[in-house]
C-alpha cells in the first residue's frame, strides 16, 4: 500500500430508541460513551499506524465529548506517555438526522481513498454503510444490546485490528467476505439485509421493531449463531452456520403446534425469551433465491419490519455476497504486538 | 406458539379503522376550515393549528378509556377531538360564544371537558406534564386503573415543568405516559437551535423511565408504541416517554409568516408527509377499509363541521353576568 494510511469512522448518535426499550428492556450505550468509545478506537488506529481519521460529524453530543477528550488528551499530563493519535478530520456533511448522513459519508470516505471504516451502531447503520462501501472492510462495532451484525467489544483492540488492515500489516484470514440477503420485489427497490430477513403476517411497518414471533412465517439467515439476540438465534439453535461460510439458512415456521417439528427457545430481544416452533429448515447456499409465498403481510430486514407487502406482488430472497469485515480475533492472532507504528511519535 | 407470551399483539379490526379515520380526519376538516374562518378576522384570540399531527392524537388516544385522563397543549384542538369533546361546542367556543364548551370564556387555548377526562388545552408551554402527575396520584391513591396522557412539545419539552414531571411520575411510579409532539420548532426556533440531542426520548433515561422514538406522520407506528405504552402504565408498570416526530402544517399561530421555514417544506410535508393519505392508502391496499367507506366518512365530517361553524356565528355571545359564573368550583 502506498499513500497515507486513511481509515473512516461512522459513530450514529441516534440508535436504539425502539419499541424494545419498552417491551423487552434493551438498551443502548449514552453518547458520552460512544464518545469515549471513539476515543479508544483513536488510540487503537493511532498505535497500528494510522495518520488521518475522517468522520461523520455525529450531533447530540458525541462529537462534542469526543472533542473534550481530545481536548483533555493534549492538555492532561497522564496522557503524555501515550503513543501518536490520528488526525481527527470531521466530514463537511450537512446533517439530517437519517440515515442518508451515514450513506453520504461513507460515499465521501470511499472517494477519499479510505482503506477501512470502523462502524459504530446498530443492525441498520451497519446496513446503510454496507450499502455504500464497496469493498472497503468495515470494523462492525455493536452500541447496544440488540445487535446480531456488530460484535461488543473494546474499541481499543478493534481500533488496533483496524489500523494493521489499514496499514497493510494485517496477517491471512484479517478479513471475512460476508453474506448478505437481497430482497426483490416488483414494485420497489431491491433492498439488503445482512444477517436476517423474516416473512410476517402483521400487516403494517408499525413501530418496526419485530418483537412479536407469532406472525413471523418464514426466516432467512446469512449466518446462525446459537448466542445471538434476535431472530437468527432460531436459526441457530437449529443449525449454526459460522459467519463468511458462504451459507445461509431458510427456516419456515409452525403456527400450529401441531405442525412444529420442533419449538426452539431464544432471546428474541434483549429480556424478552420466547419459544418459536418451526416447520422445517434447510440450508442455502451463495446465490440461491427462494421465491415467497404471496399474501399480504410485511418483510423485516435485520429484525426491522420495513416492507409493507401487497397481496399477490412477488417477492424473492436471495444469499448473495455481502461486504467485507475485519475480523478482530483473526488479526490478533495473527498480529498481536505489532501494533507499534513504523516511527512512534517523540516524547 | 410462545412459550413465554409477548404482551398483547394488538392486531387492528375494520372498526378499529374507520375510528381512527374518522378522528383524523375530523381534526383536519376542523383547523382546515378554522384556517380559513380566522382569516375572516370573527374569531377572538389566538388559534394554533394541529393540521399535519393527527395520527398522533388519534394513535395515542385511541387507547384511551372515557375515564383516563389527557392534558393539552396550546395546540390542542386534536387531542380534545381525538378524547370526545363535543365537535360543535369546540367551535362555538373558539368563537367565544355561550354555547361553547366553557361557555365561551376559555377559547381554543382552554378548551377543557372534565366529563370525557379532558383536564384542558393549556396557554402554558408545558403546562401539561404536572397536571398528568397530580391525575396519576389521584388514581394510585385511590386504587384505580386510570392512565393519564400529556402532550408536550419540543419546545415544551425543554420547560423545567416537563422535567420535573417525569422526575415526579417515576419517583411515584405513577400510571402516566408523556408523549412529546417533536414538529421541530419551538414556536419559530428551529429544534437545531433549542434541543439539546437529536431525541428528547433520552432525557426519560435520568429518570429511569423508557423513552422511545416513532414517526407521528405514521398512525401505526404511533398507535403500537403509544399502545404498549399505556397497557404498561394501567397495569402497574410506571410511566413512559413517547417522542413522536412529526411537522405542522401550519404556523404556530395563525397569522404567522413562517419565515423560520424553508422556501418548500411545507408543501413537501403536505405532498409526502400526510398522516391521513397514508392512513387511507395502507389500509385499502391491505383490504381493511374501501375507499368509498372512507369517501363517506369525509362527507358526514364536512357536513358536520359545516354545521359547527353555521352553528358558532349564530349563537349567542356571553354576558355581563356571565362573567361571575363558574368562578369558583366546590369540592
Amino acid at each position: 500500500m502506498s499513500g497515507a494510511a486513511i481509515v473512516g469512522v461512522i459513530a450514529n448518535p441516534a440508535s436504539g430508541r425502539d419499541i424494545r426499550r419498552l417491551v423487552a428492556g434493551a438498551s443502548v450505550f449514552g453518547n458520552a460513551d460512544k464518545a469515549g468509545m471513539v476515543f479508544r478506537l483513536l488510540a487503537g488506529l493511532g498505535a497500528a499506524g494510522v495518520e488521518r481519521v475522517l468522520m461523520l460529524p455525529a450531533a447530540d453530543g458525541l462529537s462534542v465529548t469526543l472533542r473534550r477528550h481530545l481536548h483533555a488528551r493534549e492538555t492532561v499530563a497522564a496522557f503524555a506517555t501515550a503513543g501518536p493519535f490520528p488526525e481527527l478530520e470531521e466530514l463537511d456533511v450537512e446533517l439530517e438526522g437519517t440515515a442518508r448522513d451515514s450513506a453520504v459519508a461513507v460515499e465521501r470516505m470511499v472517494e477519499a481513498g479510505v482503506r477501512a471504516i470502523a462502524v459504530l451502531g446498530g443492525d441498520g447503520t451497519h446496513r446503510v454503510v454496507a450499502r455504500s462501501c464497496g469493498d472497503v472492510p468495515i470494523c462492525a462495532l455493536s452500541t447496544g444490546t440488540n445487535n446480531a451484525f456488530p460484535e461488543m467489544r473494546e474499541t481499543t483492540v478493534a481500533g488496533i485490528a483496524t489500523g494493521l488492515v489499514a496499514t497493510g500489516r494485517a496477517g491471512d484470514g484479517a478479513l471475512r467476505r460476508e453474506a448478505a440477503l437481497q430482497v426483490e420485489l416488483a414494485d420497489r427497490a431491491t433492498d439488503l439485509a445482512l444477517v436476517d430477513v423474516a416473512v410476517t403476517r402483521e400487516r403494517f411497518i408499525g413501530a418496526r421493531a419485530l418483537w412479536r414471533p407469532d406472525d413471523v412465517s418464514e426466516l432467512f439467515v446469512t449466518f446462525a449463531s446459537p448466542s445471538a439476540v434476535g431472530l437468527s438465534a432460531v436459526a441457530g439453535a437449529l443449525q449454526p452456520l459460522e459467519r463468511g461460510g458462504g451459507r445461509g439458512l431458510h427456516v419456515r415456521f409452525a403456527h400450529e403446534p401441531a405442525a412444529a417439528a420442533r419449538t426452539v427457545h431464544v432471546a428474541l430481544a434483549p429480556g424478552l425469551i420466547v419459544g418459536v416452533g418451526v416447520a422445517e429448515h434447510r440450508v442455502l447456499q451463495l446465490g440461491e433465491a427462494v421465491e415467497l409465498p404471496p399474501g399480504a403481510g410485511t418483510i423485516a430486514l435485520d429484525g426491522e419490519r420495513e416492507i409493507e407487502r401487497r397481496a399477490g406482488g412477488s417477492a424473492t430472497v436471495r444469499l448473495v455476497p455481502g461486504p467485507l469485515t475485519i475480523d478482530v480475533d483473526a488479526v490478533m492472532r495473527s498480529s498481536a504486538g505489532v501494533a507499534a507504528p513504523a516511527q512512534p511519535a517523540p516524547g | 406458539m410462545s412459550a413465554v407470551a409477548p404482551p398483547a399483539a394488538g392486531d387492528i379490526t375494520r372498526e378499529q379503522v374507520l375510528d381512527a379515520y374518522r378522528t383524523m380526519r375530523t381534526i383536519r376538516e376542523f383547523e382546515e376550515r378554522l384556517h380559513r374562518e380566522f382569516a375572516t378576522g370573527d374569531i377572538p384570540g389566538f388559534v394554533h393549528l394541529y393540521a399535519g399531527e393527527e395520527a398522533i392524537a388519534a394513535g395515542v388516544i385511541g387507547h384511551l378509556r372515557p375515564d383516563d385522563y389527557v392534558a393539552s397543549t396550546h395546540r390542542g384542538h386534536g387531542h380534545a377531538i381525538a378524547k370526545g369533546c363535543d365537535v360543535k361546542g369546540m367551535m362555538a367556543e373558539i368563537y367565544g360564544k355561550k354555547t361553547g364548551i366553557c361557555h365561551g370564556k376559555g377559547g381554543s387555548m382552554h378548551i377543557a371537558d372534565l366529563d370525557q377526562g379532558m383536564l384542558g388545552a393549556n396557554g402554558i408551554v408545558g403546562g401539561g406534564p404536572p397536571l398528568v402527575c397530580g391525575v396519576g396520584l389521584k388514581a394510585k391513591v385511590t386504587g384505580t386503573d386510570q392512565v393519564a396522557v400529556s402532550f408536550t412539545g419540543d419546545g415544551g419539552s425543554n420547560q423545567g415543568t416537563f422535567l420535573e414531571a417525569l422526575n415526579l411520575a417515576s419517583a411515584w411510579h405513577l400510571a402516566c405516559v408523556f408523549v412529546v409532539e417533536n414538529n421541530g420548532y419551538a414556536e419559530a426556533t428551529s429544534s437545531r437551535f433549542h434541543q439539546a440531542g437529536v431525541d428528547v426520548a433520552k432525557r426519560a433515561d435520568g429518570f429511569g423511565m423508557p423513552g422511545i422514538v416513532v414517526d407521528g406522520f405514521d398512525f401505526f407506528a404511533v398507535r403500537e408504541a403509544a399502545g404498549e405504552a399505556i397497557a404498561r402504565a394501567r397495569s402497574g408498570g410506571g410511566p413512559t416517554l413517547l417522542e413522536c416526530k412529526v411537522g405542522r402544517y401550519y404556523g404556530h399561530f395563525e397569522g404567522d409568516q413562517q419565515t423560520y421555514r424553508g422556501p418548500n417544506e411545507v408543501e413537501e410535508l403536505r405532498r409526502d408527509r400526510d398522516c391521513l393519505a397514508s392512513f387511507a392508502r395502507r389500509v385499502t391496499d391491505a383490504g381493511l377499509a374501501e375507499q368509498s367507506d372512507l369517501d363517506e366518512i369525509d362527507s358526514a365530517i364536512a357536513r358536520l363541521v359545516d354545521e359547527a361553524v353555521d352553528e358558532a356565528k349564530a349563537a349567542p355571545d356571553p354576558t355581563p353576568d356571565d362573567v361571575l359564573s363558574d368562578v369558583y368550583v366546590a369540592y
